[in-house]
């Protein structure tokens, strides 16, 4: 760190529900205006992390720390209400009674602004937002991804020092769900707030993160930006997590790949040749047989039963060739897993 | 679990457990110390042939009870909840009102229209014989019942709303009875048996019914024999009885209780259908399978009613009741002194009750599940389950010496049997209620007061108002307990009602009963009005 001091730093968490292990030893630190993502499948820990970070739960063990203060740890926590910090919440939370412009309008009521300042003030929020329309408006009239931005500008009105969004368009269908991913990543960039974000959704987690972290049981898998945690995955399970990939047997590849550029695959028995599907492309002098094709729309998805394993391979355009067909293929890129206790 | 605590709960657990004490478990004590202390007497009087009599009585009403009402409520849900049934949403509206008329009035009512002399034996010669013994209290308590078990499995098969599922027999080549009888009332199963269990235990602690239509016949229960040696007998052996068969109550209430919850299926069915509002059997609307619920409504609520309000305007008793014969005197005359004390006191019993249940309530729901809370509120769930007689005679034995004849006794009674009433819809509504809105509120800068201000009561509102009204109603129909409790001065318009209808003043009497059903539909109006804070209930 450099002279200022994290938004948020993560030492040692445990956390816990019912007396559950839940979280465990999770380290994790996010520099002022830094984006990371929580990437994880459900049950590892993400909304657990992201509850204690905001003090709706408290820690078993450990410690956090919020702009270079201690916030939380298992003796004593700050309460909520007193971390500035802006949630996003996965089914919008938004209350039943209450007007988009009277939410938006709370945090900063909260903060001691009288309440007709506040209502102007959130009313220019909303207009920011492109949500002017529906300030009069409850939950009930709101559509999900209204909901959503409403909810996002009652986390911007609390001038939070973090912003934690806790999946935040996993309840939208798929195309507003991209355009609201696109929306929110935007709009706290031109904050410049830190974030945290817990997701499933790896295209979201690629998108908006400076930093992933991979996060299974509890336990943090790997950290690294998203080119990193997708080129050069921690093991099998981090690789499949990130993405589509096939898994070769490494030592047969290791012979034959020697001579392909780029792959530097050249493996132990036991070892896994990671290749992602644009990592190799058909026509070459390896030899397969397809036996599955995917028409995509842009792409085409072909899998090819070879000698060192199964191969996923993704080329432009319609496809080129048929199930049952023996083609050649070539590898162009490849990344070593060392087998497990190696 | 490190879920943070939802503030000042010490203070609010000795409240509770204080008032409970107060409340319930000294009287209850009270009573069984008493029993105790009668020696011999309480046992002795258990084995006798009259209370062996009003015990067999009790079971076997309670149990022909049960069937009829649990037959007739699943038949009248599954009309208005599976077929495409015309006017549904008044047919709703029609089984619900049976409840708002208080049983007493009922009793009366029916022995208005239907008792040899009564209007349709004046209108066309007709009339039921039998209405004044066991069988008229089966089947006026039956009839009361219906909508009880209506509202349980209504609301049972409204939350699985799954029409895939009954479509999927349908396709599998079932006819729509055959769907019914294997999937929809397999699925209800859970709120069939909850409804049983709730008319069981009800009719079982009945009053107002067997005391109008049982004892004329000479025909005892367990709450009117009670009653009966309470109010009229001054020996020791009465006194006993009193003791034994009050227990004897208690714990026959709290077996069918047991076995309910023991019986009851307790697992949550898995979801498999994607749930909707309607559920559609019939292509068409049409109104023919509504003809038995018009009809069930039309001879147990309406015709009887209608025979009080003619008793109530008919000049006098005997006299054909055409317009020529009409005054409003009866009413003038209930109005009159007695009558408006009465009346002033009811009003005041039942605000104070629901005011104070509502508070007491609200105050074991926020101590939520920590702290022992969740202890405290199935003690308060329990208490609903002792009944109203045993319950009045404990609170009778505890506070009788100190507040003999005040309007205090009634309301520490009420409270203390209608605190659970006004409990289990708020409990629900916050069990129910998602910790999100509350966090929200947490992560915009409130503390926990700010935040159960301004989020928590504003969300739970609606359950708020409904819980009130419904302990409010309760105590206008209220005569269980007030009957043993009243004295000069504290009587309400149900023990007048109740009083007088044993003198054999009718006019006077349905003069008072069309104004307590008229006061009653009046309280209960927003809740009929509103569809959602009656949904709010959570009648389980």
């Amino acid at each position: 760190m450099t002279g200022r001091s994290a938004a948020l730093e993560c030492r040692g968490l445990h956390l816990a529900y019912d007396g559950q292990p839940v979280v465990t030893g999770v380290a994790l630190d996010v520099l002022p205006g830094e984006s990371i993502v929580l990437l994880g499948p459900s049950g590892s820990g993400k909304t657990t992390i992201l509850s204690a970070i905001a003090g709706f739960i408290d820690p078993i063990g450990g410690e956090i720390l919020l702009g270079g203060r201690t916030v939380a740890t298992a003796e004593r926590s700050v309460p909520p209400e007193q971390r500035r910090i802006g949630v996003v919440f996965q089914h919008y939370a938004l209350w039943p009674h209450l007007t988009a412009v009277q939410t938006v309008a709370y945090p900063m009521h909260r903060q001691g602004m009288a309440r007709s300042q506040a209502r102007a003030e959130a009313l220019v929020l909303l207009e920011r937002l492109g949500l002017a329309d529906l300030a009069d408006r409850k939950p009930a009239q709101l559509s999900g991804g209204e909901q959503q931005r409403v909810g996002l500008a009652r986390a911007i009105a609390r001038e939070p020092d973090l912003f934690l969004f806790d999946e935040p368009t996993a309840h939208l269908d798929t195309p507003l769900r991209a355009a609201l991913q696109e929306e929110l990543a935007e709009r706290r960039a031109r904050t410049g707030i830190a974030a945290v974000t817990a997701t499933h959704d790896v295209a979201e987690a690629l998108a908006a993160a400076d930093r992933v972290v991979l996060l299974r049981d509890g336990r943090v898998i790997q950290v690294g930006t998203p080119i990193e945690v997708y080129e050069q995955p921690a093991d099998l399970w981090a690789a499949r997590l990130t993405g589509p990939a096939s898994a070769l047997d490494a030592t047969l590849v290791g012979d034959v790949a020697v001579g392909v550029e780029g792959s530097g695959a050249r493996g132990e028995p036991g070892d896994r040749v990671l290749v992602r599907p644009d990592w190799a492309s058909l026509r070459g002098n390896l030899t397969g047989t397809v036996v599955g094709v995917w028409f995509r729309g842009p792409h085409t998805d072909y899998r090819l039963a070879t000698s060192y394993g199964e191969v996923e391979i993704r080329e432009a355009g319609p496809p080129g060739a048929s199930v049952g067909a023996t083609i050649g293929w070539q590898l162009h890129r490849a990344w070593l897993i060392p087998a497990p206790g190696s | 679990m490190a879920e943070r605590a939802g503030g000042p709960a010490v203070g609010a657990w000795i409240l509770v457990a204080g008032a409970l004490l107060l409340l319930v478990v000294l009287p209850l004590v009270t009573l069984v110390a008493n029993a105790l202390a009668d020696g011999a007497g309480p046992l002795a009087t258990l084995a006798s042939d009259t209370a062996i009599e009003a015990w067999r009585h009790s079971v076997l009403v309670a149990a022909a009870v049960t069937v009829l009402a649990v037959v007739g409520g699943v038949v009248g849900a599954l009309v208005t909840e599976r077929t495409d049934v015309r006017g549904r949403t008044l047919l709703r509206l029609g089984m619900v009102l049976p409840l708002l008329v208080p049983d007493f009035v009922a009793g009366f009512s029916w022995l208005q229209a239907y008792a040899p002399g009564g209007l349709t034996d004046d209108l066309a010669g007709v009339s039921l014989p039998w209405l004044a013994g066991p069988i008229g209290v089966v089947a006026v308590l039956a009839a009361g019942a219906v909508p009880l078990v209506y509202l349980v499995v209504a609301s049972g098969l409204a939350t699985r709303a799954e029409p895939e599922l009954e479509q999927a027999a349908r396709a599998s080549g079932g006819g729509r009875l055959v769907a019914w009888r294997t999937v929809t009332i397999p699925l209800a199963a859970p709120s069939i048996a909850a409804a049983a269990a709730l008319v069981m235990v009800t009719s079982m602690n009945a009053f107002a019914i067997p005391t109008l239509l049982g004892t004329p016949d000479g025909f005892v229960t367990m709450t009117t024999r009670i009653y009966r040696d309470l109010a009229f007998a001054a020996d020791s052996e009465a006194f006993s009885r009193v003791l034994a068969l009050s227990v004897l109550l208690a714990g026959s209430t709290l077996v069918v209780m047991g076995l309910a919850d023991w019986l009851l299926p307790r697992a949550t069915a898995t979801r498999t259908g994607a749930p909707s509002s309607s559920a559609a059997g019939f292509r068409r609307g049409s109104w023919l399978p509504a003809a038995p619920l018009w009809l069930y409504l039309a001879v147990t609520t309406a015709v009887p009613l209608v025979a009080v309000l003619l008793t109530a305007v008919t000049r006098g008793i005997g006299l054909p009741p055409v317009p020529a014969n009409w005054t409003l005197d009866h009413f003038g005359e209930a109005l009159s002194s007695q009558f408006a004390t009465a009346i002033g006191n009811t009003l005041l019993l039942a605000v104070l009750a629901a005011t104070g249940a509502l508070l007491l309530g609200a105050l074991v729901a926020g101590l939520g599940r920590r702290h022992g809370g969740r202890t405290l509120g199935t003690a308060v769930s329990a208490s609903f389950a002792v009944p109203g007689t045993v319950l009045a005679v404990a609170v009778l034995l505890a506070y009788g010496g100190l507040l003999r004849d005040t309007l205090w006794l009634v309301l520490i009674a009420y409270l203390a049997k209608f605190w659970a009433l006004a409990h289990r819809p708020i409990g629900g509504a916050v069990d129910l209620m998602p910790s999100e809105p509350m966090h929200a509120a947490r992560a915009s800068g409130a503390g926990v007061t700010t935040a159960t201000r301004t989020i928590m009561i504003p969300m739970l509102w609606s359950t708020l108002a409904a819980a009130w009204l419904l302990v409010f109603l309760f105590a206008l129909h209220e005569v269980t307990m007030s009957v043993l409790l009243y004295g000069p001065g504290s009587q309400t318009m149900a023990v007048l009602i109740l009083n007088l209808q044993q003198l054999g003043d009718p006019t006077v009497t349905a003069a008072l009963a069309v104004m307590l059903t008229l006061l009653t539909l009046l309280a209960a109006l927003p809740l009929l009005a509103r569809r959602r804070l009656l949904r709010r209930l959570k009648w389980r």
